[in-house]
């Protein structure tokens, strides 16, 4: 033992009570005087604090230091920005791995490589001597910089309570930052080797550590020694050198491609040249792509695989142990152990961890890569023959800011459902339960969705008029100088209704098209995507399409809608950049000081070196003007070819005056969706300024034909005559009601803030100039509280800030005016609900009687047309529908 | 500093053994299991099996190793505790107290080649 080496926080481990052991040339902790059961616990439930000061850490520096490194790592180097990380390999010649690695991107000049301590030597030897073919330098940097990692659903909250500033780093996996914690500068990465699904790793100088290190244990985070940090890897299915890499237990080396995380850390990118391993490695990948497919006939380059295993039978499965499928030999044990958990109460977001431990038998298995999840196979624990099953994963880390053990045979829970054959009474029980919802929905609650509006009644009764089951599709004809021809009879009154219905849009919008058959918002971006790819591609059409790229958006933690993201509707549509391998995306840069503002010199600056083909405005969680004119300047300027979309969806039914008029500052397409502030119904809309006889009207007519065929058949036509009511009583009453829902919003936002809650935004502008105020409520409180608002008649929608990780991690409750200043609430009201929710909130007050109480004076819908006259046609209406 | 009861009988593999009459009960000791840290597995043959002094009756096993329980003295299982197979943590929370197998001894002889307390405690000064 004396002749191991110490790490600059040896003398805490041994005041700590760490039984200290030989890990890679270090004297390291196994486990500290709790052991490794309470400290795995611990990661997973609060925050655990691991000393991986051992890791080799190497600066990589120069002209040439990409290109080194995408000579001697498997990933993409071109894909790191500054400030971002990632998983990689070290191979050899043959595909296989020297080590495996993580390479950070704190600075624009130089890169940082995170080596195994056991494979320090080794690596440092070897890549010192291919770095001399490059242009760059190689530093060993390991004494010099300490390095910690905390993990676990409290570490944020240890870090923030450590800093000097609000945000440590962006909420996403592999982010980094530099930040001041404890009065010291730390390299910060939102990287880990537990599964957790928060949890970073600090670089910052040895001197720095030990006191960082004491702080970090002052302020509740459990030292976890070697032990556990095994059993937190092995669980969360992460790959240890010399275990799922390296050499196997038969002598041979193992292939890259074995491990899961291959498929994200070897990157065939045409910048990475010809790098080490690459035939190999491709070779693999082949194989890869053909096992993936289930196609298991030719797979002699990967004929085994990494793949976790839970155990059916007795004992625990140790490295070695040799695996059978009724009785054939087919690979072995890589990691096994028993793991601890707590056991879960509740089901889905209500699921609640007990103090209850349970613990499981699990491993990780090299074996034959035809297995599949739920296949049976035979440990050999001590000449028996144990069962087992291959699983598909141990842990999900898909719901921060927990990561949750997933349970081989526990049942998913689903809720009970009538399926009795008793349809009479089912029928009936419909309609009683749909009665109340209704009743409920209408007269009892306060509604601060802000993507939701209530329609008028003359609005509700129209849209189950008899064009409601009917179909009209039509087309512009070219032979007829674009008259609508249709294809089926009896749809001469929803031809008017259409008609109509387009020109009062233009005249709203202030534009000369309108296309209104799209059924959502979601729908209308989808159709313009797809146009703009039509329209891209227009002089060519024998051969592939391409796809979009740049497209600048509002990244969806900053706010951006779903609707223009990769995984929503840009997802057919944009390109990969081959540089990158990541989508063709740029996000709108923000502002330091108000994460919900955009940055517009950074966004110049952004406009300028990526030239987007698309720029998306609009955002679902908005509290400011989208800067259109800004951008059109800038667009103009730098002289781009792009165009200028504003997905309007959450501000429709603001445009105007008191907000924003789109086509007059400079947007070309507007899309959104009509039930938001507009008045309803549940539809989409797409609008544009693009003249006939202008090259971009090719453009406009792609769109129309991208609705229609293209994304509809039948449109929906009984919704298509409530929206035409819904926008004659926008077109009338819209000065009154902007103007009041704006006013409103900002009363509201102070009246929160002056009742103790912790509004978010600009407190100079009174937090918002649009319908939407949020409040923050405590990081991931976001979900409960908005049930327990929900168990108070007072519906909202919980919403993740810019800095938190997900829904499920959400801390901060989004709520909108536009549906009660509709049904008359004013400044008084919104500060009455602003005290009863800081009663609910602040002082745990039973609010529903007088929420309901409050709700029940404003039953009459404002901004429609209710005069007796009208009230009479409308009762007409509702007697025909009798 | 690791419990050592001084009514006990000591192995020099860390078992200990109870004696009352010709029964006997079998654990590990108190530091055997603060060196193989949380016991995770235990695994004891069934009642009517014999062993001889010495053999292998049983594995207990912690997260990092396995380690195999020898018989202290020869003799035939008459009942295995149940409980410290299904929660091995009761090991560790008192070694003295959970008991693995009951035994009958079959020759009270092999005793004297037992350690005592004072020679189990010699034997795993720190």
């Amino acid at each position: 033992m004396e002749n191991l080496k110490k790490t600059v926080l040896y003398d805490e481990h041994v005041r700590l009570g760490g039984k200290m052991v030989d890990f890679g040339g270090y004297n390291m902790p196994v486990n500290y005087s709790d052991g490794i059961v309470s400290e795995h616990l611990a990661a997973r439930r609060s925050a655990g604090l691991f000393d991986i000061s051992h890791m080799g850490r190497f600066v990589v520096y120069g002209p040439q230091a990409a290109e080194f490194l995408q000579h001697v790592l498997t990933n993409n180097v071109n894909a790191l920005d500054v400030g971002e990380s990632q998983y990689t390999l070290v191979p050899t010649e043959t595909g296989g791995a020297l080590d495996d690695a993580y390479l950070y991107r704190f600075f624009e000049d130089n890169y940082l490589l995170v080596v195994n301590a056991a494979n320090a030597e080794k690596d440092i030897a070897y890549l010192s001597d291919v770095i001399g073919g490059f242009d760059a330098r190689l530093e060993d940097r390991s004494e010099e910089i300490g390095m910690i990692s905390i993990q676990g659903p409290e570490s944020k909250g240890i870090l923030l309570s450590l800093a000097d500033s609000p945000i440590l780093t962006e909420p996403l996996r592999n982010a980094l930052n530099v930040v001041m914690l404890n009065g010291v500068e730390v390299w910060v990465a939102k990287t880990g080797y537990t599964g957790e699904a928060i949890g970073y790793e600090l670089f910052m100088n040895a001197e720095d550590t030990p006191p960082m290190w004491r702080e970090l244990v002052e302020r509740g985070a459990k030292p976890v020694g070697l032990g556990a940090r095994d059993t937190l890897r092995l669980e969360a299915g992460l790959p240890l050198y010399g275990h799922e890499l390296g050499m196997d237990a038969d002598g041979k080396e193992i292939p890259v491609y074995a491990i899961p995380m291959a498929k994200f850390a070897v990157s065939f990118a045409e910048t990475k040249g010809d790098f080490v391993g690459r035939a190999a490695l491709s070779r693999q990948h082949e194989a890869f792509e053909r096992i993936f497919t289930r196609h298991f006939d030719d797979i002699s380059d990967l004929p085994r695989m990494v793949k976790p295993f839970a155990m059916l039978g007795k004992g625990i499965p140790r490295a070695g142990c040799r695996i059978t499928r009724n009785g054939d030999d087919i690979g072995f044990v890589t990691s096994g152990s028993m793991v601890p958990y707590y056991k879960t109460a509740g089901a889905g977001l209500a699921t609640e961890f007990t103090d209850e431990v349970d613990r499981r038998f699990i491993g990780l298995a090299l074996v034959s890569s035809d297995l599949l999840p739920d296949d049976r196979i035979e440990i050999d624990i001590r000449g028996r023959a144990e069962g087992g099953v291959i699983v598909e994963w141990h842990l999900r880390s898909d719901a921060p800011p927990y990561s949750r053990a997933i349970i081989y045979g526990k049942d998913k829970d689903v809720e009970e459902v009538d399926i009795s054959a008793d349809y009479k009474s089912k029928a009936l029980n419909l309609i009683r339960e749909g009665i109340s919802n209704h009743l409920w929905r209408q007269t009892e609650c306060i509604n601060l969705i802000p993507s939701e509006q209530s329609h008028s009644r003359a609005s509700s009764l129209l849209s189950i008029l008899d064009p409601s089951f009917r179909y009209a599709e039509h087309k512009k004809m070219k032979s007829f100088y674009d008259f609508d021809v249709f294809y089926y009879h009896g749809t001469k009154f929803i031809h008017r209704v259409e008609q109509l219905l387009s020109e009062e849009m233009k005249k709203y919008f202030g534009c000369g098209e309108a296309e209104i058959r799209a059924t959502s918002g979601q729908m209308a971006n989808t159709a313009v995507f797809s146009a703009l790819m039509d329209f891209k591609n227009r002089a060519d059409r024998k051969t592939e399409a391409a796809r979009l790229g740049y497209v600048l958006n509002n990244h969806i933690i900053r706010g951006g809608h779903l609707s223009a993201q990769p995984m929503g509707a840009l997802h057919d549509y944009i390109a990969v950049d081959p540089l990158t391998e990541k989508p063709a995306l740029v996000n709108f840069p923000v502002c330091a000081d108000n994460p919900y503002k955009v940055d517009i010199e950074e966004t110049a600056k952004l406009i300028e070196q990526y030239r987007p083909e698309l720029i998306i405005l609009g955002k679902s969680m908005v509290l400011h003007k989208e800067p259109v004119s800004e951008v059109r300047r800038i667009v103009d300027e730098l002289d781009v070819e792009t165009v200028i979309m504003y997905d309007m969806a959450h501000v429709l039914g603001l445009t105007g005056k008191y907000f924003q008029e789109p086509f007059a500052e400079g947007a070309e397409i507007v899309t959104g969706s009509t039930h938001k502030t507009f008045f309803g119904t549940q539809r989409g809309v797409i609008a544009s300024n693009y003249k006939e006889g202008e090259t971009k009207y090719d453009l406009w007519e792609a769109i129309e034909n991208r609705v229609f065929p293209g994304s509809v058949s039948n449109h929906h036509l009984g919704t298509l005559v409530g929206l035409l009511m819904a926008t004659y009583e926008m077109n009338c009453f819209k000065d009154e009601y902007q103007k009041n829902v704006i006013e409103n919003a900002k009363s509201f936002a102070k009246a929160l803030a002056d009742a103790g809650l912790d509004v978010a935004g600009d407190p100079a502008i009174s937090y918002t100039e649009t319908h939407q105020v949020i409040v923050r409520v405590g990081y991931s409180a976001g979900a409960e509280i908005a049930e327990k608002l929900e168990e108070n008649n007072i519906i909202v929608n919980y919403q993740a800030t810019p800095d938190e990780e997900g829904f499920t991690a959400s801390g901060a409750l989004r709520l909108g005016v536009s549906e009660m200043t509709r049904f008359g609430f004013g400044k008084d009201e919104f500060g009455q609900a602003a005290k009863l929710i800081a009663d609910l909130l602040l002082r745990g007050k039973d609010i529903a009687a007088e929420v309901a109480a409050l709700r029940s004076g404003f039953t009459d819908m404002k901004y429609c047309f209710n005069d007796d006259e009208a009230v009479h046609e409308i009762d007409r209406l509702a007697d025909v529908l009798a | 500093m690791a419990k050592v009861l001084d009514e006990l009988y000591y192995t020099e593999d860390h078992e200990w053994l109870r004696v009352d009459g010709n029964v006997g009960f079998v654990g590990i000791t108190d530091f055997a299991q603060g060196h193989l840290g949380d016991i995770a597995y235990i695994e004891l043959p069934d009642a009517g099996s014999r062993f001889a002094a010495g053999e292998v009756f049983g594995v207990v096993e912690s997260i990092k190793t396995a380690s195999d329980l020898l018989m202290p003295v020869s003799g035939t299982v008459a009942e295995k505790n149940d409980s410290a197979e299904q929660s091995p943590e009761k090991v560790n929370a008192d070694a003295y107290d959970s008991w693995l197998i009951k035994i009958e001894l079959e020759d009270m002889g092999e005793l004297d080649k037992l350690l005592r307390a004072d020679a189990y405690t010699e034997l795993t000064k720190e």
